[in-house]
């Protein structure tokens, strides 16, 4: 069966599931006795299974099988949820997202069986509840009902649901979803002859039916229409509080490629008389054999041999899914609709060239039309421009998963708290910023939070705080990540600064707080007393620092000792397409972000005053450098200084620097585009643009001037 | 015998030059680099960027930087007439690269057999820039070594 046409998709949704999955058992550590958690956590894991057993990933479905059978015991409260509980679950998940790593780069997904982790899911299964070999033991009981079921199934093939023979712990769960109150609905679906995903169309209608209520019992069993192993019928039998069968059936009739539904209202007493009409069924199941450990220590120790060659030969390979980004369909339908208003106006401007009209009067329409066309095409822009954001949650949402972790590894109690994931940003920016996040976070755990014995005395509560706040702030993500903890000693970091050369002693007199902590920011840097597998080697956070600059973003960072420390991360909220100030510089044009831009000044040549034989200007109360643009752009100077300069006020965090320009231009929305790859990288432009009539303007990067 | 010459001489590949002059010189280009030739347009000044880069002009909608074959090469400034072009390069690495020359000639076939590659002392100031002197008739051309006239990727 080829099933590689979806392999984009059971990426996409294995990502959210397990990014689901991790989320709930987060919550169900916090809260062991919330069933709802359960219950998603089951739904999940359960479709998991579902689509890696579909997709023919046999080890992954192996896996999520064992998980799920944890989770079913969870929900059946007869096992515990306890932290070991919770490490092992998130050993499988980073597990199965191995498994996911290795699909994306080779569409297969190796030879990988992770026996220690399905075996201690097994022990723990065993082991941990009472209850546990029994329900193990449900897996040859269902078999040996489907034997005993099979001479039955051809006469059986209409209206199935109504002769399923059911085993003990189904109709104990009919029993006791009946007594709750739940309208019990059986169906049985026919596949069309030449369908040829059929375990996908009985997913589908599974998924159809969760809409409605909770699925009791598959016939065949889950597990074997997962497999495919049914001929063209299969049956369920549903329990939901409502009673709207039509809609269920419509639902149903709705999947492509089912044939036919039947279903109809039952009752848990119709298949308890079945019940007793097959002893069989029922028998097998008192034989409490631990058959699923056994099961899973089997397969492969052999094929684990061959794993490292394997895998060595496979990495080189190229992924084979492209990157991809999911888009709102809101967000479709307002392109689509841009789009078609842009071609009702090419229309009607190639009427009006056609048009035999008098001057004046096309004139008049065709004024009329260019400006409608320009509307269009600026929110256009926008539209497309939306299609590439995407919230940055799909990266932060795996950092407390991280944070727990560094909790339990260091002995640390701390929580982090996140705000604004909601927050967008471009694709490529959101893909790129998880790893500088990630090591501020690691920073902030290992070196900002105190151990807790330092945090009481020093009367701060024992759990440490971490948190990561997103906003935007005009055309910048601010994204804030920082702890109560020590701080940073910026003492101490003067003192390694002087000690490495990098400042001299008479100097280090002059220097800022905030200089001084930029002193981090430098290569091999690192202010650990011992190293850590968690920090401390001092390819921190000049990476970080240069990873977010090649995004055309930057970092501060603000601390006082005792009380925590705030790295503030600014990012561009586009990549492609910013506002911007066109303005003169002799006879050439630059372009400068508005983002970056406070104001605009005229100032007086005589208000110029020097500061350290700089020029400054005092502005409102803040004194301001100038930056001769001509002198920087390598011009000539001028041979008489004008009365008055134009200056234009550009700001990056806290420091402010005036840009003296000949003549200003004009605000425009402008395209970004590389200057290729051979001219070198000079600090000071960060691109060019193509202006309207086709000239090429340069960027001037605000940021680097100050 | 001469049969046996002749045979030779025809499945002898060729490749095609373009021919182009710099100063008093002839050069030839693989013409399978060359993306396009384009007349002389304004070129916007890159500041700070390498000297021998004139700047980047705006090809259909791209940003492509130009650079003076002179210059690279010292042998002086650019003299611009209305012979003066810009030969589009596509290179797998660098991308677009434009490459300022005083005219365009012709375009040529050269075998392996038609190209001196010994030119050690061929010609002191840009033999770095060259890997062979074919011969056109009574005309040398100097074969561009091009990996060595434009710069590597800038890898900051």
């Amino acid at each position: 069966m080829d099933v590689s046409q979806y392999l984009d998709i059971f990426i996409d949704e294995t990502n959210e599931h397990i990014q689901s999955l991790s989320d709930n058992i987060m919550a169900l550590e916090q809260e062991p006795e919330n069933k709802d958690t359960i219950n998603e956590i089951f739904r999940a894991a359960h479709s998991l299974k579902g689509m890696a057993g579909t997709m023919g990933f046999k080890r992954m479905q192996h896996l999520t099988h064992d998980m799920e059978n944890v989770f079913s015991e969870v929900r059946n409260d007869t096992i515990k949820v306890n932290s070991n509980l919770i490490d092992i679950l998130f050993q499988c998940l980073d597990a199965i997202e191995g498994y996911l790593n290795t699909v994306k780069n080779t569409s297969d997904e190796g030879t990988e069986d992770n026996e220690v982790l399905i075996k201690q899911l097994n022990d723990y299964l065993n082991g941990g509840g009472g209850d546990a070999p029994a329900a193990a033991a449900a897996a040859p009981a269902e078999e040996a009902e489907e034997k005993a079921e099979e001479a039955q199934t051809e006469d059986a093939s209409a209206e199935e649901f109504k002769t399923l023979k059911l085993d003990d712990s189904e109709k104990g769960r009919l029993k006791e979803a009946q007594e709750s109150g739940l309208n019990l609905f059986g169906f049985t679906m026919h596949i069309h002859p030449e369908c040829l995903l059929k375990a996908a169309r009985a997913f589908l209608v599974f998924k159809a039916l969760e809409d409605y209520g909770e699925i009791l019992v598959y016939h065949p069993s889950s597990q074997e229409i997962e497999d495919e192993k049914f001929e063209l019928t299969f049956s369920c039998i549903v329990g939901c509080a409502g009673d709207d069968l039509n809609a269920m059936k419509e639902a149903v009739g709705a999947v492509s490629e089912i044939q036919n539904v039947e279903c109809a209202k039952v009752s848990f007493e119709q298949y308890d008389k079945d019940g007793d009409e097959a002893p069989a069924a029922t028998e097998s199941e008192s034989t409490p054999a631990p058959v699923a450990p056994a099961a899973s220590a089997a397969p492969a120790p052999a094929a684990k041999k061959e794993t490292p060659a394997a895998a060595n030969k496979k990495a080189a390979n190229k992924p084979v899914t492209a990157r991809t980004v999911r888009v709102d369909i809101e967000k479709l339908d307002d392109l689509m609709n841009q789009v078609s208003e842009l071609i009702i106006a090419k229309n009607s401007i190639v009427s009006i060239s056609s048009a035999e009209a008098k001057g004046a009067d096309v004139d008049q329409t065709f004024r009329e039309q260019v400006e409608y066309l320009e509307r269009i095409t600026t929110s256009l822009h926008e539209s497309v421009m939306k299609v590439r954001m995407v919230p940055i949650e799909s990266t932060v949402n795996k950092f407390p998963r991280m944070i727990r972790d560094l909790s339990r590894k260091l002995n640390k109690p701390m929580d982090l708290v996140m705000t604004g994931e909601e927050t967008e940003l471009d694709r490529t920016v959101v893909d790129q910023i998880g790893d500088p996040l990630q090591h501020l976070l690691r920073n902030s755990a290992d070196h900002g939070i105190e151990d807790p014995q330092t945090r009481i005395a020093a009367g701060k509560p024992e759990q440490g705080t971490i948190f990561l706040n997103a906003f935007q702030e005009g055309n910048n993500v601010i994204i804030q990540v920082g702890d109560d903890g020590g701080g940073i000693d910026t003492e101490a970091v003067l003192n390694k600064a002087i000690e490495r050369g990098l400042v001299s002693p008479d100097e280090a007199e002059n220097l800022s707080q905030k200089e001084i902590v930029d002193f981090l920011f430098n290569p091999g840097f690192s202010m650990a007393k011992k190293i850590t597998d968690i920090s401390g080697r001092g390819v921190g956070l000049d990476v970080v620092k240069s990873n977010i600059q090649a995004l055309g973003g930057d970092v501060e960072v603000k601390t006082e000792l005792g009380q925590g420390s705030t790295f503030t991360v600014r990012l561009p909220l586009t990549l492609a397409i910013i506002q911007a100030l066109m303005v003169e510089v002799r006879d050439e044009k630059y372009a400068i972000a508005l983002g970056s831009i406070m104001n605009i000044e005229d100032i007086p040549t005589s208000e110029i005053k020097y500061v350290q034989a700089k020029e400054v200007i005092h502005l409102r109360g803040m004194v301001i450098p100038l930056v001769r643009l001509d002198e920087l752009l390598d011009f000539e100077p001028k041979e008489e200084e004008p009365d008055a300069l134009i200056v234009v006020v550009v700001k990056k965090g806290d420091s402010y620097a005036g840009l003296v320009v000949d003549n200003l231009i004009g605000q425009q929305e402008i395209v970004i585009k590389s200057l290729g790859k051979v001219i070198e990288n000079n600090k000071i432009i960060s691109g060019a643009t193509i202006l309207g009539d086709g000239e090429v303007a340069m960027i001037l990067d605000a940021n680097a001037l100050m | 015998m001469a049969n046996h010459k002749e045979l030779e001489a025809i499945e002898e590949e060729k490749i095609q030059y373009i021919v182009v002059k710099i100063g008093d010189e002839q050069y030839g280009i693989n013409i399978a680099l060359v993306d396009n030739i384009v007349r002389m347009q304004k070129i916007t000044r890159v500041p700070k960027a390498q000297a021998h880069y004139n700047g980047v002009i705006n090809l259909r909608g791209e940003v492509v930087p130009v650079m003076s074959a002179r210059r690279k090469m010292k042998l002086g400034e650019d003299v611009l007439t209305n012979k003066s072009r810009i030969i589009i390069l596509k290179l797998e690495e660098q991308g677009l690269v434009g490459i300022q020359v005083d005219e365009v000639k012709e375009v040529i076939s050269l075998g392996e057999s038609e190209i001196e590659r010994n030119v050690q002392n061929a010609k002191r100031s840009a033999n770095s820039f060259i890997n062979g002197i074919g011969k056109n008739g009574n005309d040398l051309i100097s074969i561009f070594e091009i990996s060595a006239l434009v710069d590597e990727v800038d890898a900051s």
